[in-house]
């Protein structure tokens, strides 16, 4: 991997921010709905909308506010929302760390969890286990999040009354650091494992079948001649190229870290993102889908970009030029 | 959504996303007794004073200012903190508030209010007059839609002669004043606070400072909101310490958080759940038509009369005989409301119309209207045209309906009962923005159906829709493009009425000639059910709800 090769792809990644943003503008323009008359709600006259239109500049013509969007962008300014009057990047900059706080650690959980799967139906294949775990993996996979999410709300909160039901924290405060800290992760608990769970079942099959390929491999006959014990081969020496379809997988899912949680964070009252967008979107609350669709955007970009980056140290074999 | 005042839409909408099943028999709250308080002052008995109240709020308000929306979630969250003028009793009865007495001069044009001397800003200001001035004429009047449509035409000038006197000056005699003047119509906000900033984006819409029993803590986007009691509240500290305000997007969550007693209190329940909750004994119940985001709301049926197939009154009678609305009220509410009995709600007892007689279920006479009006039904029962005026002989009878997602059960059903008559339905979901603009800017539409919120006063929410000056681009207004003259001159005269019993006969002539008329049809009047643990009284269902609230230990 050359520096070269790292400022090539930086530089590639100009031309998808401008794209980003002169697409996601249009298509946002051409939905139908108009902000003002979501702002006004049941009531007004033509005069008040006229005065919300001019505050908001959407008597503009269409380049020119685009013109004007764009400038800001390159600023840091992501414009003022209609419906709260704030700057966008206060409100996604509160929001943002529930959201990263919540898919990070559905993530760790789910990559961990998954690949220990993968790896222990591939040593025990075609058993009894291998199978169940294959059709487990399958079912989960097959059920709806939302379905997962009340299930576990059901049976944790109000059964077993174990863990809270929603939101980030208790409602009467615990005291001191510590208590802060098991409060946050008791209401952790429930949603990061709702959330996790859907990708275990996918980075699990893709392990089964990347350790399943490796370990019929020379190298791992060679390391099992050498007479190194069985986990040894398994972890030392087959995962790392047993893990690059996984890392594909991981790559393209990192994208969504900051989108993909919508609906848990709905059902668990977990205060992201994901539950502002729905809003902004019925609202047509114009800068916040805007600026929404930036962040999620250039996630996207940077998650491609670390996933190809890590082909090369997982298997030293790839190399980019 | 800048929960576009349908408040009505969020709270059905959660219970209709919810609501598959089968129809529930009907929850067991009195529906004669819509908004009776669940009890009076807390007593003595009540147990410990003091204590958290936990209540779920379904939407991240965005702010607190309440004097700058008509958003139902801001309201819902804030108003606590404020008040009004005046209040409204539970039968919109004013009664006084920051106001302590008012006078109306004999010519209607001129109300004078005299304010109490002993109300402090929770920042420690005192409050005048002048925040009063301030607050309508930079604030209300300027970004409060409901306020200012019926307001700012007719309001001459706002004085200040001295500290504690307001004096209203209106152009021509002004009647629904005083039912426009409570927290949720006009919240009075500070004008050491507002003045000299842009009230849209000031920062104080995120530490409000008001005159409200309860005072700002603060408050955690998507998160919580929280307050503390206000020790130097006008009506006396409220026994409750601290309110906590958390937000449940999810209504199901937020149901299973009041059955675990993580919640102590509901804004609304989803219809299915409340059978569940009425067999607890730990949960009590408040109906009430009343909601911070809108009082008094209609589900109402719109006919766009420039379509030539519903400019015929036959036709639209014929539509009205044909839909069953107790089916309405019992499959699509769980009995949550009343059937509606006139164009103007009960609630406003008042203004509505008693024993006007709105077309009856009777598929009999609805088909022999459709046929007289020239729809022939064929073999296989759909209608065709024969020699009606502006329709090409042939044309099926067909219709489209629009709706917001949430009321898809309401278009279901009025699609399988005019059905039944062999008049054929397309339903078409839109978004509220969408809807907004297909039916009031686009008129792209045959038929709808709007929660039409009444208001507190007719003035406010009624008007609006047969007016016909108000057919046009502005959302939620006169969507059926209805034009009478004579409703023109009557709502004119009972603006400008004072005496209520006056305006109420003037608006029983109103109904009376729109029953006629069928620009609209009037299905059912919806209610919300508040919840609460009962170890928890002294609540309100609106407005400041919980100021006399208290929690005994559970």
């Amino acid at each position: 991997m050359s520096f070269r090769y790292v400022r090539r792809r930086l530089l590639q990644v100009i031309p998808s921010v401008v794209g980003i943003l002169l697409v996601g503008f249009l298509l946002i323009e051409l939905a139908p709905g108009d902000p003002v008359l979501a702002l006004a709600g049941e009531s007004g006259d033509e005069a008040f909308y006229a005065d919300v239109r001019a505050r908001f500049g959407l008597d503009r013509p269409v380049a020119e506010r685009f013109a004007t969007y764009a400038t800001n962008v390159l600023r840091g300014d992501l414009g003022i929302s209609y419906v709260q009057g704030r700057p966008v990047v206060d409100i996604i900059g509160e929001r943002i760390w529930p959201t990263l706080l919540l898919t990070g650690v559905a993530l760790v959980l789910s990559t961990v969890v998954g690949i220990a799967l993968g790896a222990f139906a591939a040593t025990r294949r075609r058993t009894a286990t291998d199978v169940g775990i294959q059709i487990a993996t399958l079912t989960i996979d097959a059920a709806p999040i939302f379905w997962v999410g009340q299930l576990a709300i059901l049976a944790f909160a109000l059964y077993l009354g174990v863990l809270p039901v929603q939101g980030m924290s208790s409602a009467v405060e615990p005291d001191g650091v510590l208590a802060g800290i098991l409060d946050l992760g008791r209401h952790l608990l429930l949603p990061a494992a709702v959330l996790a769970i859907g990708q275990i079942a996918v980075v699990a099959r893709m392990a089964r079948i990347g350790f399943i390929e490796e370990l019929s491999q020379d190298y791992v006959r060679t390391a099992r001649a050498k007479g190194l014990a069985e986990h040894r081969v398994v972890l030392g020496h087959a995962m790392r190229r047993a893990v690059i379809p996984v890392a594909t997988v991981i790559g393209g899912r990192l994208g969504h870290l900051v989108s993909g949680a919508v609906i848990v964070e709905i059902i668990f009252g977990w205060p992201g993102l994901g539950r502002m967008l729905v809003i902004a979107m019925q609202t047509r609350d114009m800068p916040i889908i805007m600026g929404m669709f930036l962040v999620v955007s250039f996630s996207v970009i940077i998650a491609n970009f670390i996933t190809d980056l890590s082909y090369g140290w997982l298997d030293p074999r790839i190399a980019y030029r | 959504m800048r929960i576009p005042r349908m408040l009505i839409a969020p709270i059905l909408g959660t219970f209709m996303v919810t609501a598959c099943g089968a129809p529930a028999s009907s929850p067991s709250a009195d529906p004669t007794a819509p908004s009776e308080r669940a009890s009076a002052a807390p007593t003595a008995s009540t147990g410990t004073e003091g204590g958290t109240l936990v209540v779920a709020i379904s939407s991240d308000p965005g702010h607190l200012n309440p004097a700058i929306t008509t958003s139902g979630g801001t309201h819902t969250a804030s108003e606590l903190l404020y008040n009004g003028l005046v209040g409204l009793d539970d039968a919109l009865n004013p009664v006084p508030e920051l106001a302590e007495s008012w006078e109306i001069s004999d010519d209607g044009r001129t109300y004078t209010f005299t304010l109490r001397d002993d109300v402090v800003w929770h920042d420690g200001e005192a409050f005048t007059s002048e925040d009063v001035k301030f607050s309508f004429e930079e604030v209300l009047l300027q970004f409060h839609a409901r306020t200012r449509a019926s307001m700012s035409s007719s309001l001459e000038s706002i004085e200040a002669p001295d500290e504690t006197t307001v004096v209203f000056n209106f152009a021509e005699p002004y009647g629904p004043l005083l039912l426009q003047l409570d927290v949720t119509e006009a919240p009075i906000v500070a004008k050491h606070i507002y003045e000299g900033t842009d009230p849209v984006e000031a920062p104080a819409n995120l530490e409000p400072v008001g005159t409200g029993p309860f005072k700002f803590v603060s408050y955690t986007p998507e998160s919580e909101i929280r307050f503390a009691a206000n020790d130097d509240y006008f009506r006396g500290r409220p026994a409750i310490d601290e309110v906590v305000q958390r937000i449940f997007p999810d209504s199901g969550s937020a149901v299973i958080a009041l059955e675990t007693g993580d919640v102590h209190w509901l804004w609304g329940v989803p219809g299915p759940d409340q059978e569940r909750l009425q067999a607890d004994d730990s949960i009590e119940f408040l109906r009430t038509n009343r909601n911070p985001g809108g009082a008094n709301c209609i589900m109402t049926v719109g006919f766009n009369l420039e379509n030539p197939i519903l400019a015929d009154v036959d036709v639209r009678t014929a539509i009205a005989h044909a839909l069953d609305r107790q089916a309405f009220l019992e499959r699509v509410l769980f009995n949550e409301g009343r059937v509606a009995e006139a164009p103007i709600s009960s609630g406003i007892g008042w203004a509505h119309a008693e024993g006007l007689s709105l077309p009856a279920f009777d598929t009999n006479a609805s088909a022999t209207l459709l046929d007289g009006a020239g729809w022939i039904a064929g073999s296989d029962g759909t209608r065709t045209a024969q020699g009606v005026e502006g329709v090409e002989d042939g044309t099926p009878l067909a219709i489209n309906f629009l709706h917001f997602p949430t009321f898809s059960r309401y278009g279901e059903l009025l699609r399988t009962q005019l059905g039944e008559v062999g008049i054929d339905v397309e339903l078409v979901p839109l978004e509220p923005p969408v809807f907004a603009e297909t039916v009031f800017t686009d008129r792209d539409f045959d038929t709808n159906i709007v929660s039409y919120c009444n208001g507190t006063d007719p003035e406010i929410g009624v008007r609006r829709m047969y007016d016909s000056a108000q057919i046009g681009p502005v959302p939620f207004s006169n969507a059926a493009a209805y034009s009478n003259p004579d409703v023109d001159a009557l709502f004119t005269q009972a603006v400008q009425t004072i005496d209520l019993e006056e305006r109420g006969e003037l608006y029983r002539q109103i109904q009376e000639i729109v029953a006629e008329d069928l620009p609209y049809f009037w299905l059912v009047e919806t209610e919300a059910t508040r919840a609460y643990r009962s170890n928890c009284s002294g609540f309100i269902a609106y407005a400041q709800f919980a100021e006399a609230a208290s929690c005994a230990t559970e």
